[in-house]
């Protein structure tokens, strides 16, 4: 990396906030207003599902319109405004350690990535709140608030795209000698795939949200701006199967856990490669848009769709099915009897896995045409299922990475806590929402019993449940905040207190030598052979 | 040769890909993403419009004289731009700073004409679908021209501070990468668009 950060040395304290172009310090950033945003999204997510206890009439919000509102804002808040941001984060802080570069490319992009993206989320938030957002079934927005939502959104991912480039170029450029793209950390080549597929799609939502922004502004909308419209050409990537691509370093993050834990390799670096690149073109949802319907066949009812939603499942079997094998093999050095426990974000990784592979089911059985879920609540229980995942996984990432880019410890049994409630909560909401789908709830439920679609199946108590796991989910979200608070007046971290594989545990990564996709134990294994 | 008078191996320099380059060729994929679903957007559009036996264009609206001048400056662009980017890898660079300058020019012109045509063309924005698309598409192509017109000016500021370093030369590449991006969208918009109608 030939960039170097700005000078900031004699600066005041707000200069250097928001002059640094430290990949660490961003990342941070990243980090710390994502998990606001998520707590804003979650607690959108349980007032609708408190709306949704009562179907008999609007009892939180004033109106239909109003529900579904709070309804999208929670759907883009914790994809766009949470969950992405905070893979974003842990990415800008470990991918460059990982790869053994000094700097993140360019830093003054990266840093103006994010002021873009955080001002874009508070323009979107604010669109949300002042009766705009994407769009409402009645048209009864501000046509001026809707506006302006779409302009946030804008800039949102325009910051994402901005950061993704940034820290996809370091991946690629900034390896060190020996460090070929096969060997490099997990997480950092989900985070090239992922981010890959982000720079492929989040466009396409750019030019929705453009022709939308265009068609609305000043003048009767002609198609795309109508209020009624924007939230169905939007709402591809908020579901199946984009959602995999946004939750792909999930995958990764668990993939880098587990063999450092229970001190095994993978039985195969190159098939998991592979496996998540597919997951990858899986994840590709920009075609399932309502414009490229041919008449008569919506999309989702096309082969590519059902192809897709079952290759995925596929994919995610056999993700899973690697990551056991390596627990397997690695059993004997887990448990009292090793004198060695199973650490808090393993524990954690494994079952945002596993919380993976339920949406990856629940997304392949939505797909089923005879079950007609396709516009039940089984689309959200997906997304919450899949980002649900996500959010358990960049919480055992935090955990895992926390002390190297804080360089202070937390409490491990909070951390194991708080991802424990999250998990429940998270299959709560999903399992509820799925068996409501099959019931014949709407995914929108609007306010009335009519609206939702299930006047006569008795879905009253699963929407309960779903209202307890989003309750959850919340306190799950807040316990892991609170551990990250906590974190900073922590006591100092060892550098490595996991014995790391790879090369951010390094104190000097140009000193080590990469001769396979594990050198710190490559090393550790000749010095043992040696002895 | 004698033990000791060995010299030690002579470390080949780590060869990965230049960062600019790289960059570049993500923001660009990034931008092609952007107009390809808008392309795909409108013919989607397009062929239900027509499969309903409704009208796409009025009639006589879009003239194909302003698409083509317009098209004549794109080659032209890029043609310059071919040869900015052959003098930055052979370092002539009088040539080089003259063809930059030169396809800035035509890029100037080209949002120029775009502006004017818009203003000429007579059609209101929300006339129906396919003028809401050719505001969208061709504004956005002109939004791309534009923030390439400036890439330039920004590597020819920098050409005439005299920082003509291998960087400099990277710049040159990437931003002519950018351009070839931007005449091809336009030809797309041309053909589909302005010929095809």
């Amino acid at each position: 990396m030939t960039d170097t950060p700005l000078e900031t040395d004699g600066a005041t304290a707000l200069e250097r906030v928001v002059t640094s172009t430290d990949a660490n310090t961003l990342g941070r950033y990243w980090l710390g207003a994502g998990s606001l945003t998520l707590l804003a999204s979650l607690v959108a997510g349980v007032l609708v599902a408190l709306e949704r206890l009562d179907l008999g009439g609007a009892q939180v919000f004033g109106s239909a319109d109003e529900v579904f509102q709070f309804w999208s804002a929670h759907r883009v808040g914790f994809v766009l405004l949470a969950i992405v941001p905070i893979l974003v984060g842990l990415g800008t802080a470990v991918a460059p350690l990982q790869v053994g570069s000094d700097s993140i490319a360019f830093p003054r992009m990266a840093a103006f990535s994010f002021w873009t993206w955080l001002i874009g989320a508070g323009t979107t938030v604010t669109g949300f709140l002042i009766d705009g957002g994407l769009g409402a079934p009645d048209a009864g927005g501000q046509r001026q608030a809707v506006a302006l939502t779409l302009v946030g959104l804008l800039m949102v991912i325009g910051g994402l795209l901005g950061a993704t480039i940034s820290l996809l170029t370091t991946i690629v450029c900034g390896r060190v000698a020996g460090l070929t793209l096969g060997r490099i950390p997990l997480f950092s080549w989900t985070l090239l795939v992922a981010g890959t597929f982000w720079l492929l799609t989040l466009p396409v939502l750019a030019a929705n949200a453009v022709l939308a922004y265009v068609d609305l502004r000043g003048r009767t909308a002609v198609r795309f701006g109508a209020e009624d419209a924007i939230w169905e050409q939007l709402s591809w990537a908020f579901s199946h199967p984009q959602v995999y691509a946004f939750a792909l370093p999930l995958v990764g993050i668990a993939f880098d856990i587990v063999p450092v834990s229970v001190r095994s390799r993978l039985a195969s670096h190159n098939v998991v490669l592979v496996l998540t690149t597919m997951l990858g073109v899986v994840g590709f949802g920009a075609y399932a848009q309502s414009f490229f319907d041919t008449p008569g066949t919506p999309v989702m009812n096309e082969a590519i769709y059902v192809v897709d939603a079952f290759a995925a499942a596929l994919v995610a079997l056999a993700l899973f099915g690697g990551l056991a094998d390596t627990l397997r093999r690695g059993a004997a050095n887990l448990g009292p009897g090793a004198g060695n426990r199973p650490p808090a974000p393993m524990v954690l990784s494994v079952l945002a896995m596993l919380l993976l592979l339920a949406a990856a089911i629940v997304g392949a059985l939505r797909a089923v045409d005879p079950f007609d879920l396709l516009a039940t609540s089984a689309t959200g229980a997906q997304m919450t299922l899949t980002m649900g995942a996500a959010f358990v996984g960049a919480m055992a990432g935090t955990l895992w990475w926390g002390d190297r880019i804080v360089g202070r410890s937390t409490s491990q049994g909070l951390g194991l806590l708080a991802g424990l409630v999250a998990v429940v909560g998270v299959l709560l909401v999903g399992v509820a929402d799925l068996l409501s789908g099959f019931m014949g709830q709407n995914d929108f439920t609007g306010a009335s019993v009519v609206a939702a679609g299930s006047p006569d199946s008795g879905v009253d108590s699963l929407n309960l449940v779903a209202l307890t796991g989003s309750v959850l989910l919340l306190v799950g979200a807040l316990g892991w905040f609170a551990n990250g608070i906590r974190r900073l007046t922590g006591a100092a971290a060892p550098s490595d207190p996991w014995g790391g594989h790879t090369l951010e545990w390094a104190a000097d990564p140009s000193s080590v030598e990469v001769t396979s996709e594990r050198p710190l134990l490559d090393a550790l294994e000749g010095s043992g052979a040696a002895s | 040769m004698a033990a000791g008078t060995e010299f030690a191996p002579v470390e080949a320099p780590l060869a990965r890909p230049r960062t600019l380059l790289v960059g570049t060729a993500f923001a660009t994929g990034a931008a092609i993403m952007f107009f390809g679903a808008l392309f795909s957007l409108y013919f989607s559009v397009r062929n239900d419009t027509l499969a309903w036996g409704a009208e796409w264009f009025p009639e006589g609206a879009i003239e194909l004289k302003p698409g083509g001048s317009l098209m004549s400056t794109f080659a032209m662009a890029g043609v310059t731009m071919a040869w900015a980017h052959y003098a930055s890898i052979h370092e002539y660079r009088i040539h080089g700073y003259l063809a930059l300058g030169l396809t800035a020019l035509l890029g100037i012109a080209a949002i120029n004409q775009t502006v004017f045509y818009f203003n000429d063309i007579g059609l209101p924005i929300d006339h129906n679908v396919a003028t809401t698309l050719l505001y969208v598409i061709v504004g956005a192509h002109m939004v791309m021209t534009g923030i390439a017109v400036l890439w330039m000016g920004l590597v020819l500021l920098r050409a005439f501070g005299g920082q003509a370093t291998g960087r400099h030369q990277d710049l040159v590449i990437s931003v002519s990468i950018f351009w070839y991006v931007v005449v091809a969208v336009y030809s797309v918009i041309w053909l589909f668009i302005y010929v095809a109608k």
